[in-house]
């Protein structure tokens, strides 16, 4: 069985107890079929002889349908490609059958075919029936159907629907779901997924004092209300959104106002706003109505969605550079809310989804008749919003009544200047009309330092409150360019939607606007078939740390099908049942038995599904990069909870690095790593390390590596030994004894009691570093002080600090 | 260390127990998998080299800036004799800067070695080494400013982030020494794609350069961030590496099946390793008085420059895949808008001696033999004048290789009469790219992974080897 055999297997039921590495010998002949042979057979061979016809009755798309052949009989004999007749017609043998007929493939693509002929012509079939390439009929393009909730063998476990699904797969194979897990647990995990931070000790107290039955819901609710909750689900969606504080690239200057929309998307999580609306005010917010200057503002600001990604600002050809943003906004839409790779019908139609070049530039009409930038001469510039407000209206006249106060004097100036030169005329000379040529030297250098002066101010302009944003723009409709070339057009395309998405009407757009809000409205319909699917499961993904989908940015034929596909959609309609609101979703998960299971598995269940595709036990999951970081602030005490703002000390659009290659960002805060400047093409090095998504595009699913440089970090940075030393100062001051220290420090750093024996184990050690470190160190407090930095360091870097179970 | 009982459920993390490092290639590639949590459970496991191997390694002097072909490697008698008229056909369509007319090169050019390739007064001692040398002058590349064009050089794309040349080739070889990076880049410039020059990107993070400083950095000061340990002397370490050893098992005990717990652990055993033979690879202090001479050392003109060649040997002999060595310095070097006679006179100078110190060095230790050496800039420059110096010119440029599997002595493709545009046997930045990893023993068309739905490679969908080049 192939690798690929087995995802889609995998894909579809569950998985064999011993997956991939006995199948590794086949990988490298799945590989060079699917690298090339199948591409070969699918751009020169399936028009013909594919899905849609088959001349001279012959199919090439799946090794059955080859070997039965068409009219001539077989076209291969596997192993023996001198007596096959498709070799007979590549290389054009026979003067009655020279395929393909519009040109001989290439020698390498013959020679290619011959060595898959002589391997046996292994054909990973189940592709071809997974994915029956741009197949309009894929599930993902229908709207889900309505889902009965499963019934399930044992009543007494499901808390919550979504029980009943998770249930009914494991029933399926006879396995058990885990045990609950135990209360500690549970607290520290909820509070790391819903805040991104540890709990305190009085957290866990008051939690595991808590005997009454929703004690659990209770905490939920606690966290969700609380302002840390926006910052850590924020930070989820601006991974989705690319969002950086610089734009990258080649020219990578300061987006000085993008923490506008940073702090829009935070305070959009904290107020629950319905996801359909939010999804709205991202791509249409300019057009939306409003209630106040204070709506308003916000809708601008939401627009920084469009306008926040890497753009390559000294692209000397203009036309290319528009067109290149164009396509930028078009990937991310497509990745973004609908899981779908549009980007890739730019220069050809998409190879596995139905998705046209002409549907790619029916979008494109919608994303070129809307301004991103308001010049692209090099270095280009993108528009902002001004932001009006009572602030913006004093910073408006303050600079007004400067320029105004220096017209002013350069005017006196010229009076007081005008009057001596006068005065130093012949009494019988008569006046020039102009007399500043006759100004001393001073004179004239002093005016035009005053005239300089002027200027520059004029061209700084006021530094008024703007955000980063899209607004209307010429309406057109977009030719298509061929191969993706702005010199190449073909024909005008109308702007539309992708008519293989079935479910919402096709909206109508018109010459006077972009028609960005007629496809926002598209994109929220109830009964547009990605959407909301495409968000509840990366909401899943971020509860449990694999989505339904795991391909969270790729619904199409080559992302992966959903292990519980009913429950995706079920999700899905619950979620437009509740209005889109996004908190009443996480209670729905947390609250029910498959969330708060324990990472311990039944070892059955584990013997079959060792990868948890049924979410039969909970999963270990590492802190994220933002996470350690701010648990290494918060531990040690020294976490600054201030909210919002910027962040940057470069001004906007000024360059964040240049030739001189020098750092001028300063990562020394103590806020919350979220607010820490995002610095495309020079991530922060620890947040580098630890997985950070590029944030130069939308990652819903972060990996996670283990590399030693990791573990560098974590043993010799300063910031971490900086953490470890006020931990262990606040040990040494608060606790009276070692063992109490030891408990407070297990508690802190672990949420959970020492165990005696971890205790005595720790006193042995702090034992043995003092005796290490006497030889250098004679001071006894010193010593002692040193050990406690030194265990402290240790607790910090294992793995129990770093991972959640 | 405390061998506790082994949990049940651990057999999939003792596989991929040592795949933390930069070594064993399969292990590395389960590593990929198992980390790719985005992307389907077929990762690639590519079996390497595809066929054999003419260079082990390779080291990338790039010449950031752009150096220019007409007054270095590319003489154009009729650029001479033309001087001060205008180009006689049209200048491309996307220019960077507007540009006047013809500007003779101030340098007289002159044939050297046995095969007397030509190479201007700027580099004395590199044009006692042409017979190794193999010039490529028909390069050609999409972008005119430095952003594009350098991550295009870099990575092959001007526009998007892509995984490293670099990366790839650690991708598809690993190291040979499992305490060290595959893929080291030393002092490059965090301008122009900055850390994606050296990314893996959506390639495992095992795969990304290491840089040892930047750009803003002199040599002698280039290290490794976090490589060394302000508070804890050796033995304190070890004690706490024992100690979070104990502690680590004890929690993968209670905590359930998750490889990368096991992997953590032997990441640590792994950091503490390389925390000596990281320093040590970097340290040139014990090379020889004549060593350091023979790489400009004793001269502060070319000693900064030189101290990173004479890294690179050292990596390179310690069994790395990829170097990277970037003459920058606080100035985008070699791009002379202006001032072209003592802008490129200044940078020739720095780097003319150590590369060819470095050639020797190579040759007379037998690593020529098995390792490719790439020179050259993001672009080349314009023959037609901007002031006093020239503009950047993506359409026709050149770079040389040598070493592993490359002609020496030889002349390859040309450009036009004034050296403007690439004309005969022209070679893409793609087509060097594929031609490099042909030399690796990698198929650049079958180097490829997999990410958001469909297989990458370096070279996009371009790409041809050039084959008259190969030995």
């Amino acid at each position: 069985m192939s690798v690929l055999m087995c995802v889609i297997l995998l894909a579809q039921e569950p998985p064999p107890a011993e997956a991939s590495t006995a199948e590794a010998s086949s990988s490298e002949s799945t590989r060079f079929f699917e690298t090339s042979v199948r591409p070969v057979l699918f751009e020169h061979c399936y028009k013909c002889h594919g899905p849609e016809k088959q001349w001279a009755g012959l199919r090439l798309d799946s090794r059955d349908a080859i070997l039965k052949g068409g009219d001539s009989g077989p076209a291969i004999l596997p192993g023996k490609p001198e007596e096959s007749l498709l070799v007979r017609a590549i290389r054009h043998e026979d003067d009655n059958l020279k395929m393909p007929e519009d040109g001989k493939l290439s020698e390498d693509q013959i020679a290619d075919l011959v060595r898959w002929i002589e391997q046996g012509a292994p054909y990973p079939d189940n592709v071809a029936t997974r994915t029956r390439t741009r197949d309009p009929e894929h599930w993902v393009f229908h709207p889900p159907a309505e889902q009965a909730i499963p019934e399930v063998k044992d009543r007494a476990w499901p808390g919550s629907p979504i029980d009943h699904f998770i249930l009914a797969k494991l029933d399926a194979i006879e396995r058990a779901p885990s045990m609950q897990a135990d209360k500690q647990t549970l607290i520290r995990r909820v509070t790391f997924d819903l805040t991104g931070l540890p709990p305190t000790p009085e957290e866990i107290a008051a939690f595991l004092g808590d005997q009454s039955p929703d004690a659990f819901s209770r905490l939920v609710d606690r966290l969700l209300d609380s302002p840390a909750h926006g910052e850590r689900w924020g930070r989820h969606w601006l991974d989705v959104a690319r969002y950086a504080d610089s734009n990258g690239l080649d020219e990578n200057v300061a987006h000085g106002h993008a923490w506008r929309y940073r702090d829009y998307v935070v305070s959009s999580f904290n107020q629950d706003k319905p996801i359909d609306r939010f999804i709205v005010e991202q791509l249409a917010g300019d057009l939306l109505p409003f209630d106040g200057e204070a709506q308003q503002q916000v809708q601008l600001t939401a627009t920084g969605f469009l306008s926040i990604g890497p753009k390559v600002l000294a692209e000397v050809d203009q036309a290319k550079m528009r067109m290149d943003i164009v396509d930028e906004q078009i990937d991310t839409v497509g990745r973004v809310f609908m899981g779908l790779t549009l980007g890739c019908a730019r220069c050809h139609d998409h190879k596995f989804d139905p998705i046209d070049t002409a549907d790619y530039y029916g979008l494109a009409g919608i994303f070129k008749s809307t301004r991103t930038m308001d010049t692209y001469t090099k270095v280009a510039k993108w528009h902002e919003h001004l932001l009006p407000s009572a602030a913006a209206s004093a910073i408006q006249a303050e600079f007004d009544a400067q320029v105004s106060a220096k017209k002013q004097a350069i005017e006196a100036f010229i009076a007081e200047a005008d009057k001596q030169a006068r005065g130093s005329l012949a009494a019988d000379q008569a006046a020039p009309e102009r007399l500043d040529s006759r100004y001393p030297e001073s004179t004239k250098m002093d005016l035009a330092k005053l005239r300089e002066a002027l200027s520059t101010l004029e061209t700084a302009g006021p530094d008024l409150p703007s955000t980063m944003g899209v607004t209307e723009d010429d309406v057109i409709d977009v030719a298509i360019h061929v191969r993706g070339d702005p010199l190449k057009l073909g024909e005008i395309v109308a702007r539309h939607v992708p008519p293989v998405i079935s479910g919402p009407g096709r909206p109508a757009f018109s010459s006077t606007a972009s028609g960005r809000q007629q496809f926002a409205n598209w994109l929220i319909d109830p009964q547009h078939p990605l959407t909301a699917r495409v968000f509840v499961n990366r909401v899943w993904r971020w509860h449990f740390g694999r989505g339904l989908v795991r391909t969270t940015d790729n619904f199409g034929l080559l992302g992966e099908r959903p292990s519980h596909p009913e429950l995706l959609d079920w999700l899905a309609q619950r979620f437009i049942a509740d209005g889109w609101s996004l908190k009443s979703l996480h209670r729905l998960i947390l609250n029910s038995s498959t969330w708060q299971q324990s990472s311990i598995p039944d070892p059955q269940t584990l013997e079959n599904d060792p990868e948890n595709r049924l979410f039969g036990r909970a999963n270990v999951r590492r802190l994220s990069a933002e996470e350690l970081r701010d648990s290494l602030l918060a531990i040690s005490g020294r976490l600054d909870t201030a909210v919002g703002g910027p962040v940057l000390k470069v001004k906007n659009r000024g360059y964040l690095f240049d030739h001189t290659s020098i750092d001028l960002t300063d990562y020394t805060s103590i806020r919350r790593s979220l607010y820490l400047p995002v610095i495309r093409n020079n991530v922060f090095d620890l947040f580098q390390l630890l997985d950070f998504p590029d944030p130069a595009v939308p990652t819903g699913d972060r990996v996670t590596s283990t590399v030693a440089t990791q573990a560098l970090l974590m043993l010799n940075s300063d910031f971490v030994i900086q953490s470890a030393d006020t931990l262990a100062e606040r040990l040494l001051t608060e606790q009276e004894s070692n063992a109490q220290r030891l408990a407070a420090l297990t508690l802190i750093a672990y949420g959970r009691d020492a165990t005696t024996e971890e205790i005595h184990s720790h006193e042995r050690y702090l034992a043995q570093i003092e005796e290490a470190l006497s030889g250098t160190e004679q001071d006894l407090t010193a010593r002692k002080r040193q050990a406690w930095n030194a265990l402290c360091h240790t607790v910090l870097a294992a793995n129990e600090f770093i991972y959640l179970k | 260390m405390v061998q506790l009982e082994t949990p049940f459920w651990s057999r999939r993390g003792m596989l991929r127990q040592s795949a933390v490092g930069f070594g064993s290639l399969a292990l590395a590639s389960l590593l990929g998998h198992e980390s790719q949590a985005t992307e389907s459970a077929n990762p690639p496991v590519p079996a390497l080299p595809h066929f054999p191997a003419r260079a082990k390694r390779i080291i990338f002097l790039f010449m950031s800036g752009g150096p220019s072909q007409v007054d270095t490697f590319d003489p154009k008698p009729l650029l001479t004799r033309d001087d001060g008229k205008p180009l006689p056909f049209d200048k491309p369509r996307v220019q960077f800067n507007a540009t006047a007319n013809l500007m003779k090169s101030p340098w007289r050019f002159r044939q050297y070695g046995e095969s007397g390739v030509w190479v201007s007064d700027l580099f004395p001692h590199l044009a006692q080494r042409v017979d190794d040398l193999c010039m490529i002058h028909s390069m050609h590349g999409t972008n005119p400013a430095h952003g594009g064009a350098v991550m295009k050089i870099h990575s092959g794309s001007d526009n998007f982030v892509r995984p490293s040349i670099g990366s790839w080739v650690s991708y598809g070889l690993g190291t040979e020494n499992e305490n060290l990076p595959a893929f080291v880049t030393i002092c490059p410039t965090l301008a122009f794609g900055g850390i994606n020059n050296w990314s893996s990107a959506f390639l495992p993070a095992v795969y990304q350069g290491t840089p040892f400083g930047n750009a803003s950095v002199p040599s002698d000061k280039a290290q490794v961030k976090y490589i060394r340990n302000s508070r804890w002397s050796k033995a304190i370490q070890e004690l706490q590496l024992r100690r979070l050893a104990e502690m680590n098992r004890e929690h993968q005990s209670q905590t359930g099946p998750e490889a990368s717990l096991e992997a953590r652990i032997s990441s640590f055993e792994l950091a503490f390793r390389m925390q000596s033979a990281l320093p040590k690879a970097e340290d040139i202090s014990s090379e020889s008085e004549s060593m350091q001479k023979l790489y400009g050392l004793d001269s502060p003109v070319t000693a900064n420059f030189g101290r990173m060649c004479l890294m690179a040997r050292r990596f390179a002999e310690a069994g790395v895949r990829f170097i990277q060595v970037t003459h920058n310095d606080d100035k985008v070097q070699w791009d002379q808008h202006s001032d072209l006679k003592p802008g490129h006179e200044k940078n020739a100078r720095e780097v003319d001696l150590p590369i060819a110190g470095l050639l020797a060095d190579l040759k007379a230790r037998g690593l020529l033999e098995d390792t490719l050496i790439w020179w050259g800039g993001e672009f080349g420059r314009t023959p037609t004048a901007e002031g006093s110096g020239r503009d950047h010119n993506q359409e026709g440029f050149t770079m040389w290789l040598a070493g592993g599997g490359v002609k020496g002595g030889m002349r390859y493709g040309a450009t036009d009469d004034y050296g403007y545009y690439a004309t005969e046997n022209k070679v893409h930045i793609h087509d060097m790219h594929a031609t490099i990893l042909h030399l690796l023993g990698l198929d650049h068309e079958r180097l490829t992974y997999r990410y958001a739905g469909r297989d990458f490679r370096l070279t996009d969908v371009h790409g041809n080897v050039v084959t008259d080049v190969l030995s």
